[in-house]
């Protein structure tokens, strides 16, 4: 047989050829093939097994996103609930004391309102 | 994919002189998730498998690996084969894909080892033969991609347009790449005969 292409190298040697085929022969036992295909399939089902590991795992990384998410949400609403009742406190704190003072003073019936209050605030 | 196949489970209604389902009704059942199917595709298809492996790699076990890995590839690339297309030629050049990279984690292998433990070819029905023994040695000397060209082309008639689609080369490099190897087996095989 010849190629396109002309020189000795491109003509096919039959000798080398019939030696090729038997180097690369595929295997003729009908068992041989049974075999394999057991094995391919088994090979299959063992990728399809490391793909719902895979599959399961991405599940789980879905549920603990979510999981991390709604812990974040309710983190946040303890802080800003916290921080609202410290300003509330620290507000409270500032106007309770002259009313205090005043209702003290107001109580022991020693100044009248106006006075006890004025003397609450300048007291501070 | 307008068409839509019977269930793999439906074939037995057909009789029994029929040719059992074509290809493409398989490839569609293989799809849909049908093992059965993908079984069968199994079974027709993994000599020519084999054939295609075995023209890459240098051994058997090699080969083997390599249409293992292709069958993996293809079960699951399947949903994306379009049925209309052939299916061997689709899976062929997968597993040609997996032998390359056999060949490719062999030779990294093969680097780390001590040049006695290079694996040897499987069964050599006329291993005593000198000439085949030194051609095997040959083949394994030849680029992988030249070993694969000679193969295929010499030994299982594909033409070089084929081998490029197949190997993913412009067909002038499949023609250049044979030969190559041809000349490099007849320089080696001069030398053994003239010596016999």
């Amino acid at each position: 047989m010849t190629d396109e292409l002309t020189g000795p190298a491109l003509v096919r040697d039959d000798e080398v050829t019939n030696h090729l085929r038997a180097i690369v022969a595929p295997p003729a036992a009908e068992s041989y093939w049974a075999g394999l295909e057991r094995r391919i399939l088994a090979r299959i089902e063992r990728g399809q097994d490391q793909g719902r590991w895979w599959a399961l795992s991405e599940r789980a990384y879905q549920v603990g996103l979510l999981a991390a998410g709604l812990t974040l949400v309710i983190a946040g609403s303890v802080f800003l609930r916290e921080r609202a009742l410290e300003r509330r406190m620290a507000y409270e704190s500032v106007i309770e004391t002259p009313a205090r003072s005043q209702q003290v003073f107001a109580r022991r019936g020693l100044v009248p309102d106006r006075q006890a209050t004025l003397r609450a605030v300048t007291d501070h | 994919m307008t068409a839509v196949a019977l269930p793999w489970g439906q074939a037995p209604r057909r009789a029994v002189t029929e040719r059992p389902a074509d290809e493409r009704d398989l490839v569609l059942a293989a799809q849909r998730g049908e093992r059965a199917a993908f079984s069968e595709l199994v079974r027709r298809h993994q000599r020519r498998a084999y054939v295609v492996a075995r023209s890459i790699v240098i051994n058997h076990e090699d080969a083997e690996d390599a249409v293992q890995d292709g069958f993996l590839h293809a079960f699951k690339a399947i949903h994306r084969f379009l049925p209309d297309q052939a299916f061997g030629a689709w899976l062929h050049r997968i597993v040609a894909n997996a032998a390359l990279d056999v060949t490719r984690r062999r030779k990294v292998r093969d680097a780390d080892e001590l040049p006695e433990t290079v694996a040897s070819p499987f069964r050599d029905p006329a291993e005593g033969g000198e000439l085949r023994r030194r051609l095997a040695e040959a083949l394994e000397t030849l680029p992988a991609r030249q070993r694969s060209v000679i193969v295929l082309h010499d030994v299982e008639g594909y033409k070089h347009a084929e081998i490029g689609k197949l190997l993913d080369i412009p067909e002038g490099t499949a023609r250049s790449d044979l030969h190559y190897a041809r000349s490099h087996l007849r320089q080696v095989l001069g030398a053994v005969r003239s010596g016999l």
